[in-house]
Formats: C-alpha cells, sequence, structure tokens
C-alpha cells in the first residue's frame, strides 16, 4: 500500500513538471520568435538583441526548471 | 558513469532487462576517499580544486609574457578576457563595470570549466550539478549587489523598489510586493536553481542514455538480439553529448550575465 502511495505521488508530480513545461514553452518560442523579427529588421542590432533574448529565455526557462526541481523532490 | 556499471553487474542481464541504479542520488554522491578533521573528501572535492586549478593555470599561462604578437594560446585567453569584459561586464553595466570585470571572470571561468566537467571524458561529472557550488557563488552575487544598492543608494534602494514611483498608483502596492519578494529573496534562489537544474539534467540524461547503451552492447552475449536496442540509445546519447556542451557554455554564460544584470539593476534601481 505504502509503494502504491509512493508510486502515485511521484506520478503526480511527473504530471506537474509536464504542465509546468507548457507556460515557459510557449513563452520561449514568443520570446526566440520575436528576436528572429527583430535581428531580420536590424541586423546591426544583432549583438544586443542576441543578449536580451538570452535573458528573456533565462528568466522564462527557470519556471520550468523549478518544476523539473520539484519532480525529484517530490 | 561508473555508479550505472556498477548497478549493471549486480544486476542479473539474463533475466532482468531493466537495470537501474537504487536511486537517482547514487549519480551525484561519490564515496568519501579520506577524512581531514572532519571534513570528508570525496571525488567532488578533488574536482572542485581542479577547476580552480585549471582557471589559475589557464589565465596564469596565457597572459604571463605579454608579446606584440602573442601565441595562439595566449589570443584565446585574451579573446575569452576580452568576451567578459567587453561583451558582459562593460555591455550591461556601462563605463564603470570595469571594476566588476575580475569577479565576473572569475565566475565565468569556474563555471564554465565546472560544466564542461559534464563533457570531458574520464570526469563525466559537472560540479555545479551539486547545489553547494551555484548556490555559493549565487550568493556571493547576491551579497555583491545587496551591498552595492545599500551602498550607493541607502535605504532609497529598500524604498524605490517596494514603492516604484513609475507604476500606477492603484497598482503600485502589488508590483512593489513582487519586486520586494523577487529582488530580495528569489533572485539567488532562481539563479542558483537554473544553473544547477540544468546541469543536473543534462547529466542524467548523458548517464542513462550513454549507460544503459554500453550495457545493453555489452551484455549482447546474455541478451541476444534485444541487446540491440542499446544502439539507438548510443546514438541518442552522443546526439545529447554534443548539445550538452553547448548547454555547458550557454548556461556559464547566461550565469555571468544575470550576475552582471543584477550588479546593474542595483546601481541604477530607478527603473
Amino acid at each position: 500500500m505504502e509503494g502504491n502511495i509512493e508510486g502515485l505521488s511521484s506520478a503526480i508530480a511527473l504530471v506537474g513538471y509536464g504542465l509546468a513545461a507548457i507556460g515557459p514553452g510557449i513563452g520561449i518560442g514568443i520570446v526566440a520568435g520575436n528576436a528572429i523579427t527583430a535581428m531580420a529588421r536590424q541586423p546591426e542590432m544583432q549583438g544586443t538583441i542576441r543578449t536580451t533574448m538570452f535573458l528573456g529565455i533565462a528568466f522564462t526557462e527557470a519556471l520550468a526548471l523549478i518544476g523539473f526541481v520539484l519532480f525529484f523532490i517530490a | 558513469m561508473t555508479q550505472v556499471i556498477l548497478a549493471a553487474e549486480v544486476c542479473d542481464t539474463a533475466n532482468e532487462v531493466i537495470c537501474a541504479p537504487a536511486n537517482v542520488n547514487d549519480l551525484f554522491v561519490h564515496e568519501v576517499w579520506f577524512t581531514i578533521g572532519g571534513l570528508e573528501v570525496t571525488r567532488f572535492t578533488f574536482l572542485c580544486f581542479l577547476a580552480a586549478a585549471i582557471v589559475v593555470a589557464l589565465l596564469f599561462f596565457g597572459l604571463k609574457d605579454r608579446r606584440i604578437v602573442p601565441t595562439k594560446f595566449g589570443v584565446m585567453v585574451e579573446g575569452l578576457v576580452s568576451f567578459v569584459r567587453d561583451g558582459i561586464a562593460r555591455d550591461v553595466i556601462g563605463p564603470e563595470g570595469g571594476k566588476y570585470v575580475p569577479y565576473l571572470l572569475s565566475v565565468f571561468l569556474f563555471v564554465l570549466v565546472g560544466n564542461l566537467f559534464e563533457v570531458t571524458p574520464f570526469i563525466n561529472f559537472p560540479i555545479t550539478a551539486r547545489m553547494a557550488i551555484p548556490l555559493f557563488l549565487a550568493l556571493v552575487t547576491y551579497f555583491i549587489f545587496m551591498i552595492v544598492g545599500f551602498g550607493r543608494n541607502r535605504f532609497q534602494y529598500l524604498i524605490a523598489t517596494a514603492w516604484p514611483k513609475h507604476v500606477p498608483i492603484g497598482l503600485r502596492w502589488l508590483v512593489g510586493l513582487i519586486e520586494l519578494v523577487s529582488v530580495f529573496f528569489l533572485r539567488p534562489f532562481t539563479l542558483a536553481v537554473r544553473l544547477f537544474a540544468n546541469m543536473v539534467a543534462g547529466h542524467l540524461m548523458l548517464t542513462l542514455l550513454l549507460g544503459s547503451g554500453v550495457i545493453f552492447i555489452a551484455a549482447i552475449g546474455d541478451l541476444g538480439a534485444r541487446a540491440l536496442i542499446g544502439i539507438p540509445w548510443l546514438a541518442l546519447g552522443i546526439f545529447i553529448f554534443g548539445f550538452e556542451i553547448v548547454v555547458s557554455v550557454l548556461q556559464a554564460y547566461i550565469f555571468t550575465l544575470l550576475s552582471a544584470v543584477y550588479i546593474e539593476s542595483s546601481i541604477h534601481f530607478e527603473h
């Protein structure tokens, strides 16, 4: 019985990680897509845009990573 | 890597196809080599000192004899230094960024070497996949930007963060609360977790894919044709291996970049 509950909680944690990955996935797509548009429009600003893109991705990604860590804690 | 192969030695491949380490922690905890005054020295401790020694040696031998025409190695090290100085410190912090170059450069090189241990043959363990290292580095960054913020702007720093003037009055308390929690509590945590989780994920994927690939192929005598499943695992592992090199460099860059951004945000806290 205890094994079942443990298995259930890790299964729920797995679903939770999947849910936590949805938002950041969409967010990183938007960030990268808009960065590509901006680079295509103004290639001379490429360096700044790339730095800002990595920043945006890093902030967005943090949510997915917290979900990932929670999966191991649970 | 060694742990998985060790675990496979005790598991009987003739009867059981799935061989796993007992616990995921087995991949990250090393056995104690010896003890010095209550401090346990493990492979991980050794790797930390090795990473620090590599960084010191890189900078020492790269910049030892300054010549008009530097050697190829010297050009590489100068490239790394100018990448952090011009690309990160001066670009993000501005003209006064030069003051923070020593810290940012040491963090960048240490995290880079630590991350690249993940894909170095015979080491295969990223030291940043133990929470102690990223958390300590993130706390150092946290203290630097706290000291800079409070040292330059006194309590204006705290007040301006909790009560942002450019936000409409109705939402100001909510935005202020979120900003306060995010700046003073969440920043070091997310900075550390971002690096840590990326490296843990990479190490797990590499160990499981390459390890299971090698185990299945090595057990071809016991398993027969079923051992062929090891080939796609190994191929996927080698693909992920290349991907992890990119991730290692990118995460070192992002860690340094975010440290610089946090320092900048406490110098110019108004926006």
